[in-house]
């Protein structure tokens, strides 16, 4: 990873962000990440005080983003970022528990780059996270859009 | 309208019709009556006209007689006497006919005798001075004649004449009277009667109008009842479907919630057991130190002792609470997809349900190889309906039937089909071990079995089935014995209607 890309984790259960957090570092993936556990302080963070997102303008973003979360649902985050012209670029992995094929279909359709159901299997848990951190490793992200 | 003002009603006008009947036989009765009294009093009216004109004869007789003695005694003409004699034969007959006329009346009769006895006189006076003006006396008879005048009997005769006329013009009178009166009553109780029935007829029209619109309010408000009840029905519907969905919603929900924690647990737990070789292998490596040994060789420590125990023991635990997790899992999963089966949008078709049983007999036959079943297919009923739902009705039956079969008995597998009233019913039997009679209801619950638990299953299938067989607008049920087989019935409608149930969502 040679490029300073920040991962953004949106994930309200602690024990999730951490085993994911955990098995990306297994993978090798050494880049910084923030984890958020609600919508709010994602958001805040994401498009700044001002809500335009221009915080953010020139940053490598790789956002990783679960669903259910305790003030927002998952979808109207994707949906800001993609609308948003600072972010849109931004490479989203939604990560969640659904495997509801509306809902997976829907993710697809306001942009989603990848959906991933957490199995609850570890092992293949730990190896999808473990497989995204290789994804992670090798896609360019680019820098948000000026 | 209560059923009280209309049984009123109703007697009401059983009153009326049964007064209107009353009064027009009284009528016709007092019309009969009045008519044959009014023929009565006319005819005493004809009587005493009669009675009168008979009074005129006799005296007429009697003066034809006189005129005639007379005239044969001043011109002593044949011709005269023989008139005499005509007219004073008629006058006591005529006197008698009177007498029988007037018999009814005591003045009349003493009147007739007066009138007889007097006529009876003249004419013997008339006798006699025909007599000597035969003997040609005309003097001596005009002399009789002239007397006989003076005697009284033509007044007698006049007067008595006058009073009977009276009398009968006094009766006539009267019976004319009587008579008018009786016309005059029988019209006025005619009248008074029509009069009756008339306000009788009116009554009824007002009673069959008034009930006509109390029938017409009935009817509004019954047509008012029907929408109502099409409205509730329609709304509790409603409202049905919504538990319905709100319970879909929330089971799907549920299940779904569960599984975050469960990633949680099932992750950590894994770490855990990568933890557990780390943690036991230092522990050995303490032990082996402490006791004085030399110091452990990575990758070759052996437990020993109660380190073991400790290690097997953790492990064990590890081991119980994975699998509970992967069960636990498991019937998530099953939550889930029933909740997805039933957000599914059935599609319906027309299906050759014997074609269609058979392909999934087909596909079930390894299974039916191995417990030695046969598999028998009667000619069943096409229906149309959802083939997804359908086929796992069949599968999920089928394979029920053949995996709680009786050890040692080759298994005989029955599907037989026939109609009702717009249903299909179909029939699985098979020659298995049977369900006890108290647990029939408990099979088609989620996640409970019955019998002796010797084959993998999670309890799901039959609920699932009859799930699935409700939303396609049916019914199942089962009727077995323990150790006689099993047979369940499931009834279709033959043509699902997409409109029925399909908004369940």
């Amino acid at each position: 990873m040679t490029l300073p890309v920040s991962i953004i984790m949106i994930e309200d259960d602690e024990g999730h962000a951490r085993l994911i957090e955990r098995n990306i570092r297994r993978s090798g993936v050494n880049n910084e990440i923030i984890s958020f556990a609600n919508g709010t302080d994602a958001i805040n963070h994401l498009f700044g005080p001002d809500g335009t997102g221009l915080v953010q303008k020139g940053n490598a973003l790789l956002i990783l983003l679960d669903l259910n979360l305790p003030d927002m649902t998952g979808i109207d985050i994707l949906k800001q970022i993609k609308e948003n012209k600072y972010l849109k670029a931004s490479p989203v992995v939604v990560l969640t528990t659904t495997d509801d094929s509306q809902e997976i279909k829907r993710c697809y359709e306001l942009g989603c780059n990848v959906y991933i159901t957490k199995p609850v299997n570890y092992e293949n848990f730990a190896n999808a996270i473990r497989q995204l951190g290789l994804f992670f490793s090798v896609i360019q992200v680019p820098p948000a859009a000026s | 309208m209560t059923a009280d003002a209309q049984r009123r009603r109703t007697v009401i006008q059983i009153l009326l019709l049964s007064a209107g009947f009353f009064v027009l036989v009284a009528i016709s009765v007092a019309s009969v009556l009045l008519v044959n009294k009014s023929r009565e009093d006319n005819s005493w009216v004809v009587h005493s006209v009669e009675a009168e004109n008979q009074i005129s004869t006799v005296l007429l007789e009697v003066r034809r007689a006189e005129s005639a003695v007379r005239a044969y005694l001043l011109s002593g003409g044949p011709q005269f006497l023989t008139e005499y004699q005509a007219a004073a034969a008629n006058v006591l007959p005529g006197i008698d006919h009177l007498a029988r006329l007037t018999g009814d009346n005591p003045a009349q009769v003493q009147n007739i005798a007066k009138l007889r006895k007097a006529a009876e006189q003249r004419l013997s006076e008339f006798a006699r001075g025909a007599e000597r003006v035969k003997n040609n006396d005309v003097s001596g008879a005009v002399a009789a004649l002239r007397n006989g005048s003076s005697t009284g009997a033509v007044e007698t005769i006049a007067s008595v004449g006058r009073d009977m006329r009276n009398e009968e013009d006094r009766l006539f009178r009267d019976r004319t009277e009587t008579a008018d009166r009786t016309q005059k009553l029988a019209s006025s109780v005619t009248i008074a009667g029509s009069g009756m029935v008339l306000a009788l007829a009116f009554g009824s029209i007002l009673l069959v109008r008034q009930s006509s619109r109390a029938r017409d309010r009935a009817e509004i408000r019954l047509r008012d009842a029907n929408l109502n009840l099409e409205a509730t029905v329609d709304e509790r519907t409603a409202d049905l479907r919504e538990a319905n969905a709100e319970i879909q919603r929330f089971a799907y929900i549920v299940s779904h919630d569960l599984r975050s924690p469960l990633v949680n647990i099932m992750g950590f737990t894994s770490e855990l057991e990568e933890l557990n070789s780390d943690i036991f292998r230092r522990i050995g490596g303490l032990t082996q130190a402490a006791s004085g040994g030399p110091p452990p060789a990575a990758g070759e420590i052996v437990l020993e002792g109660s380190d073991k125990q400790l290690a097997d023991d953790f492990s064990e635990a590890l081991g119980f609470i994975k699998s509970s997790i992967a069960r636990m899992d498991r019937l998530i999963s099953a939550i889930l997809n029933l909740t997805r089966e039933g957000r599914r949008e059935f599609q319906p078709e027309q299906i050759e349900t014997r074609d269609f049983v058979e392909g999934i007999v087909s596909s079930l036959a390894h299974q039916a190889a191995e417990a030695q079943a046969e598999i028998h297919i009667e000619p069943l009923p096409n229906i149309v309906s959802d083939r997804l739902a359908l086929e796992q009705i069949f599968s999920n039956l089928i394979d029920n039937g053949i995996k709680y079969l009786k050890n040692g008995v080759p298994g005989e597998i029955r599907i037989r089909g026939r109609t009702k009233l717009g249903y299909a019913i179909f029939e699985i039997s098979d020659n298995g071990r049977g369900i006890d009679p108290k647990d029939h209801q408990r099979i088609f619950d989620l996640f409970r079995r019955a019998g002796t638990q010797d084959k993998p299953g999670q309890g799901i299938g039959l609920a699932h089935v009859r799930a699935l067989v409700r939303r396609l607008g049916g019914t199942m049920s089962v009727s077995s014995e323990l150790n006689a087989g099993s047979t369940f019935t499931v009834t279709l409608p033959i043509t699902w209607n997409a409109s029925n149930r399909n908004s369940d969502q």
